[in-house]
């Protein structure tokens, strides 16, 4: 293709053992993903006219090509909307419109010398030039961007890093590093004042496998590995990594190291921080890395600490050694219904105390309990959300109200025996609560659904709907009154500013032994509002106050990337601060890394 | 912000049109409550939940182990409190209470006038956090009347914070505890358990009841009719539960109940000269239920736009102070404690704007006046022309008068109050001497001084009228220090701000203020002054107006308080060594003002005998650190800053018997008056 340079592999002696793994997502990323908005182009909600009704394009998920036929009503009711009027997205700018490249001839030859494949087209730009925020998803659909990166570079190997690293620190240009594109913090957005080059560093073309360790169950990756992929071919070796964020179709190993990343199944396999046994990142410095691949080490502050979080501010991250697992024999989900939230909350922490979690526990509430019900194909509302139960049982004889009933998705996984076993405890203890047993498919929908529901934002917005997440951890003695007083801390702020129609409700998505991850879900109708965007920061901005205010705490997983600065202080302390901040002076004097995440450094 | 117009209907009338008031009584209740919750939280699950939460658990293990007692044992000390102090919830009670209530109120009352569009507009922002009614306190009245108008209105009843001098009237405390009372000790002592138990169980109201809750935020009721300091207990116990984030938020309704006519008037009366008040006891009520036979007038009944705790602190405080230890651990930090007073005095201030000033307290300003300063008695023609007069001035100072046809009006008040003020035979306005009857078991024990019984039966009727002078008096308070400086000497605006400065902050007791809002309210009583022709701008300096008779009105209103203090600063200065007990304090300041009431041409109002008069003194000097505090068994001693006395007392010395009113004065009706009896 024009605008590609020619790739020269990388002659390491890895060649032999690694694994070329083809990815899922072209390095055109835009052959099969939207380029304004969330996943595969194939995949999407539609509003189809003639019927009325919403429909799941593409059978890539299970809910493709259904026909939705209460979302419609529901949507129209809670949120007035008007499906007679949608606000479609621009289409993509023609190549004149982007802003020209801020880079020297001189610079750009040097760029070119370096042998690694390069491109100055303005789309790849644009592509590169943002995660999944509101605030840019609603940018590509209805304005553009003041900055975007200079130039995309896709190197191959740890080496070339090494070599583009060298290159922007000695001719004072900033490297963007670029994952998988999902972050939600902006940590991949320009800051608008750079006025150096920026490169987007793509790791996308840098995602071998480099090696298995069968014997000590670890495999060293190249950190442009998207999950799918990831999961995919280790699957074909009989193992697994267990890692499976919400995003991870899409998300790299690198960006889950930069930003904390953790995946649903963490009970059984553990959080980034838990799975990862080694790690190298190029910084302008020199390469952070140890000399040695042991599964615990007291030598010191744990620099892998600097480098998890770092959030593309102090290097790249090139190679990651992760642990893997032998694919489970066995996979089951269950749910449990219970008559109100407070006693859903109460056997999650029952759980967490007995360490007994399956692979997977969550918790929706009443509100998220009816909006997935919304998306079953099926006849009628109330049957709907009963299906799979005696609905007369639930409601009369056990007395549950529809209105306040929530449901506990669970995850098993492992042998036949163990699940029995750990089933068996899990509805024991839900029952002392009052839940009931909801069935397995009660909560397969829960999980399939997870992947899918990315996918409405684009939807709504098209009929004049903001919809966004937010997630936090917090300590079990408050976790009650942080999603009440949030719920309330929003409702309140929308109504304040004039907006009549808004849902936000929750979920508890993990369990810890000191706390919990709440995920938020916050949606409105947009249309008498002038910037959406705007209106959502401020609402969210006074959520998140409200979250510290409640002892919870900036973000669980999502990172703190330029939208969470705010709290970043207080949340770390000065001296935190002052400490990050010599850190990147240390690692990175001439500001590189220049992405502005975190703090602002100043150097 | 401009105010709502204020409009008041009489919840009575429909109820004086219907058949029965059965039917009403017994009606469907859909009560708004004040913060939904998702579970509905039941008396007995409050008192629960308070004794299993891990904060009086593990007080009864400390205890448990310091005193060498069975845990069961405490554990059930713990029960019996909070038996005693939690509050119960019976439909039935409430229902017959209410029908009860409204026989009553129809009979002796002309109408309970209440602002219903500001009752709605509170109802629809109810629902989503606690919500908190926090009414003036006047009356017993005060108690039954809120939950009546809850009830009629449609709002869930209140829990109700109420001393424990209910709890042991037979019968009456049980009635008050069904309907949603809840009983606080008014001693405060060590006893950690019971208020560990007593503060749990208010956060447990707040963060899981869905109930409103009600306090008096004056700690008592105003025997005076005029607000009270703020008392900071309560509401720092309710506040925890939103400085600890516990709830989203705490909407506090300040509300004002004005009465045309305070039942407990006449006890009020010889409380402020040291009649000591009888034990609360059932008896006591069913006597108190010749009330029926007496006229009460209207009562007004107001809300305000409700405070939300979030928007008055903003970001006043760290919001993450708490997060780092077991939230049961937690408790409010002095830095939020500082802040509560503002609100505090955010609330009084608020019921106060919302008061009604009636008819009668214009006659009682009108009638104090021409008694004070003037040769003859008035008839009623003249009355009304002055009270017309009078209540546009207060009009001018922000004050909302309720009255329609002034005459009407003026005939009205007069038949209610004719205990107080009646007509003579020959057409002329005067007070009700003959009325008062003194309980000799009372008498006997008075307060301070022994005062004789001429001065009681003189006096009672002149407190008696104070009382409904009173409640203005915040609107004329800032004027009128104002008129009393400027009637001394012209001054320049800094001049004038420094004396204005000193008096209102010796007054900030009597008239409750808040110090950050002295600047402010200075500005607003100069622009009201020069308006109304009370002060004129002369070049560069300020002097008194051109309307010499509202300045005598206006600046007579503070006199007899000004007095007192003054003879405070005086009997403070002859103690010997330097220390002095409160009773001996206040039984010398009566003494010598009775004795200064008895000399011949002496003009002093009997109400500088009040005793709150002298406390609210007392209370000013120890925070000035004139004077030093300090509480021994049975007494409270002070200790005398001399040089800081005197010079309270030198800077009074010219507001005290101004030379040139004197000769009026000594001409006056009350003199004449007091020959006569």
């Amino acid at each position: 293709m024009a605008g590609y340079k020619k790739l020269v592999h990388d002659q390491g002696k890895q060649k032999e053992t690694a694994i070329y793994v083809n990815s899922t997502v072209p390095k055109n990323r835009l052959e099969v993903l939207k380029w304004n908005g969330w996943g595969y182009k194939d995949s999407k909600f539609i509003y189809d006219a003639e019927k009325k009704e919403v429909r799941f394009t593409g059978r890539r998920y299970p809910i493709g090509e259904v026909q939705l036929p209460l979302l419609v009503g529901w949507v129209t009711e809670n949120f007035d909307a008007d499906f007679s009027v949608s606000k479609p997205s621009q289409q993509i700018p023609p190549e004149d419109t982007f802003p020209k490249p801020r880079i020297s001839d001189e610079n750009l030859t040097k760029i070119a010398n370096l042998g690694i494949s390069y491109s100055t087209k303005g789309v790849e730009r644009l592509v590169r030039a943002h995660g999944q925020t509101l605030h840019s998803i609603y940018t590509l659909r209805y304005s553009s961007f003041e900055r975007i990166p200079d130039v995309v570079l896709w190197p191959t190997c740890h080496d070339d890093v090494i070599k583009l690293v060298r290159l922007a620190d000695d001719n004072n240009m900033v490297i963007i590093p670029f994952g998988g594109g999902t972050a939600v913090s902006s940590a991949v957005d320009c800051p608008i004042m750079e006025h150096r080059t920026i490169i987007s560093l793509d790791t996308s073309q840098m995602n071998r496998i480099l090696w298995v360790d069968r014997e000590n169950l670890v495999a060293c990756c190249e950190s442009g590995i998207i999950g799918q992929d990831l999961e995919r071919e280790l699957r074909k070796l009989g193992f697994t990594s267990g890692h499976e964020p919400d995003s991870y179709e899409f998300s790299s190993l690198g960006g889950w190291v930069a930003t904390r990343a953790s995946g649903m199944k963490k009970n059984t396999y553990g959080n980034i921080e838990d799975l990862l046994v080694h790690v190298k990142m190029v910084t302008p410095k020199g390469v952070l890395e140890k000399n040695c691949q042991v599964p615990r080490l007291s030598s010191g502050p744990d620099f892998n600490h600097v480098v998890m979080g770092s959030e593309g501010s102090l290097g790249v991250i090139t190679e990651v050694v992760i642990k893997i697992r032998p694919l489970p024999a066995c996979q089951k989900f269950g749910s449990i219904v219970f008559p109100d939230f407070e006693s859903g909350l109460r056997c999650m922490r029952e759980v967490a105390k007995q360490r007994c979690q399956p692979s997977s526990i969550r918790l929706m509430d009443n509100g998220q309990f009816a909006l997935g019900m919304l998306l079953k194909p099926g006849s009628s509302y109330f049957g709907l959300i009963l299906d799979g139960l005696k609905k007369f049982y639930v409601t009369k004889i056990r007395g549950f109200d529809v209105k306040k009933m929530c449901v506990m998705t669970l995850l098993f996984e492992g042998d036949e025996a163990d699940i029995k076993v750990q089933e068996k405890k899990i509805y024991a203890i839900g029952a002392t609560f009052g839940g009931m047993p909801a069935g397995q498919t009660n909560g397969e929908r829960g999980y399939m659904l997870t992947f899918v529901i990315a996918y409405i934002r684009d939807l709504a917005l098209e009929y004049e709907i903001v919809a966004e997440s937010f997630e936090t951890s917090v300590p079990w003695d408050r976790a009650l009154v942080l999603c009440n007083n949030v719920k309330q801390c929003v409702a309140h702020e929308c109504k304040s500013l004039g907006i009549d129609y808004f849902m936000i409700n929750c979920r508890v998505t993990q369990t810890y032994d000191a706390g919990c991850v709440i995920y938020f879900y916050l949606a409105f109708n947009y249309r008498d509002v002038e910037d959406p965007v705007e209106v959502h920061h401020l609402i969210e901005s006074k959520a998140r106050d409200e979250i510290v205010a409640c002892g919870g705490s900036i973000s669980h997983h999502h990172g703190v990337g330029k939208i969470r600065k705010k709290w970043y202080p207080d949340t770390v302390s000065r001296v935190g601060v002052d400490l990050f901040l010599a850190t990147k002076k240390e690692l990175d004097p001439n500001n590189v890394f220049g992405v502005g995440n975190l703090v602002q450094a100043k150097l | 912000m401009s105010a709502a117009p204020r409009c008041y209907e009489d919840m009575l009338a429909s109820r004086r049109e219907e058949f029965s008031n059965f039917m009403w009584a017994s009606r469907h209740l859909k009560p708004q409550v004040a913060y939904q919750q998702e579970r509905r939280a039941l008396p007995q699950y409050h008192k629960d939940e308070v004794l299993k939460c891990p904060k009086i658990q593990e007080l009864l293990e400390t205890l448990s182990q310091q005193q060498n007692v069975a845990r069961e044992v405490l554990e059930a000390q713990v029960k019996s409190i909070l038996d005693e102090i939690g509050y119960n919830k019976k439909l039935k009670v409430i229902r017959w209470l209410g029908l009860a209530l409204v026989k009553i109120t129809k009979k002796i009352c002309s109408g309970i006038y209440i602002n219903r569009s500001a009752i709605v507009h509170v109802k629809a922002q109810m629902g989503d956090c606690p919500v908190i009614f926090v009414p003036s306190h006047r009356s017993y009245a005060d108690f039954i009347l809120m939950s009546l108008i809850c009830f009629s209105e449609d709002m869930a009843i209140p829990a109700i914070a109420a001393g424990m001098d209910f709890h042991g009237m037979w019968g009456m405390g049980t009635m008050l505890r069904d309907t949603g009372a809840f009983f606080m000790r008014r001693t405060y002592n060590n006893d950690s358990l019971y208020w560990t138990t007593f503060k749990q169980y208010v956060y447990q109201l707040v963060t899981k009841g869905d109930l409103p809750i009600e306090f008096f935020i004056e700690g008592t009721r105003s025997r005076s009719n005029k607000s009270l300091m703020p008392k900071y207990g309560l509401i720092l116990m309710i506040l925890k539960a939103f400085f600890l984030s516990q709830v989203p938020d705490i909407l506090f309704v300040p509300i004002n109940i004005s009465y045309e006519r305070i039942l407990e008037e006449k006890l009020f009366a010889f409380e402020l000269l040291g009649v000591p008040k009888p034990k609360e006891s059932t008896s006591g009520f069913f006597k108190s239920l010749s009330i029926m036979k007496e006229k009460y007038g209207a009562i007004y009944f107001d809300m305000a736009q409700p405070i939300s705790a979030k928007q008055f602190f903003g970001a006043k405080f760290n919001k993450s102070g708490h997060n780092l230890q077991p939230i049961h651990q937690q408790e409010i930090t002095e830095e939020e404690k500082k802040l509560i007073p503002e609100l505090a005095h955010e609330i009084v201030l608020q019921q106060q704007k919302h008061c009604v000033i009636t008819t009668f307290n214009l006659i009682a300003i009108v009638l104090h006046h021409n008694l004070f300063n003037e040769k003859s008695l008035m008839g009623v023609d003249d009355l009304c022309t002055q009270v017309l007069w009078l209540k546009k001035i207060l009009e001018a100072v922000g004050a909302f008068v309720q009255t329609d046809d002034v005459r009407n009006s003026v005939f009205e008040a007069l038949e209610v109050h004719k205990n107080i003020v009646r007509v003579d035979e020959s057409g002329k306005v005067t007070l009700v001497w003959n009325q008062i009857v003194l309980d000799k078991a009372n008498i006997g024990k008075l307060k301070a001084h022994n005062l004789s019984e001429t001065t009681l039966t003189t006096c009672v009727p002149f407190i008696m009228l104070q009382l409904y002078i009173n409640p203005v008096l915040h609107y004329l308070v800032d004027c009128a220090i104002l008129v009393a400086i400027l009637k001394q000497q012209a001054l320049t605006p800094d001049e004038l701000f420094g004396r204005y400065h000193f008096l209102r902050a010796l007054l900030s007791q009597e008239f409750v203020t808040f110090s950050t809002r002295e600047k402010m309210e200075f500005e607003v009583a100069l622009e009201n002054c020069l308006k109304l022709n009370l002060v004129a701008k002369n070049g560069d300096v300020y002097e008194t107006g051109s309307d010499k008779k509202s300045q005598d009105v206006v600046s007579g209103c503070i006199d007899g308080f000004i007095f007192t203090y003054f003879v405070v600063c005086s009997v403070l200065l002859q103690s010997v060594d330097g220390v002095i007990d409160e009773k001996t304090i206040l039984t010398r300041v009566q003494a010598e003002i009775e004795a200064r009431l008895n000399e011949d041409n002496a003009f002093i109002h009997p109400y500088s005998l009040s005793l709150d008069t002298i406390t609210n003194c007392l209370t000013t000097l120890s925070n000035e650190k004139i004077l030093v505090k300090t509480r021994s068994k049975n007494s409270i001693l002070y200790e005398i800053n001399p040089a800081g006395v005197l010079s309270v007392k030198s800077k009074l010395e010219e507001f005290v018997a101004p030379s040139h009113s004197l000769q009026t004065k000594l001409e006056s009706i009350q003199l004449h008056l007091k020959t006569k009896l």
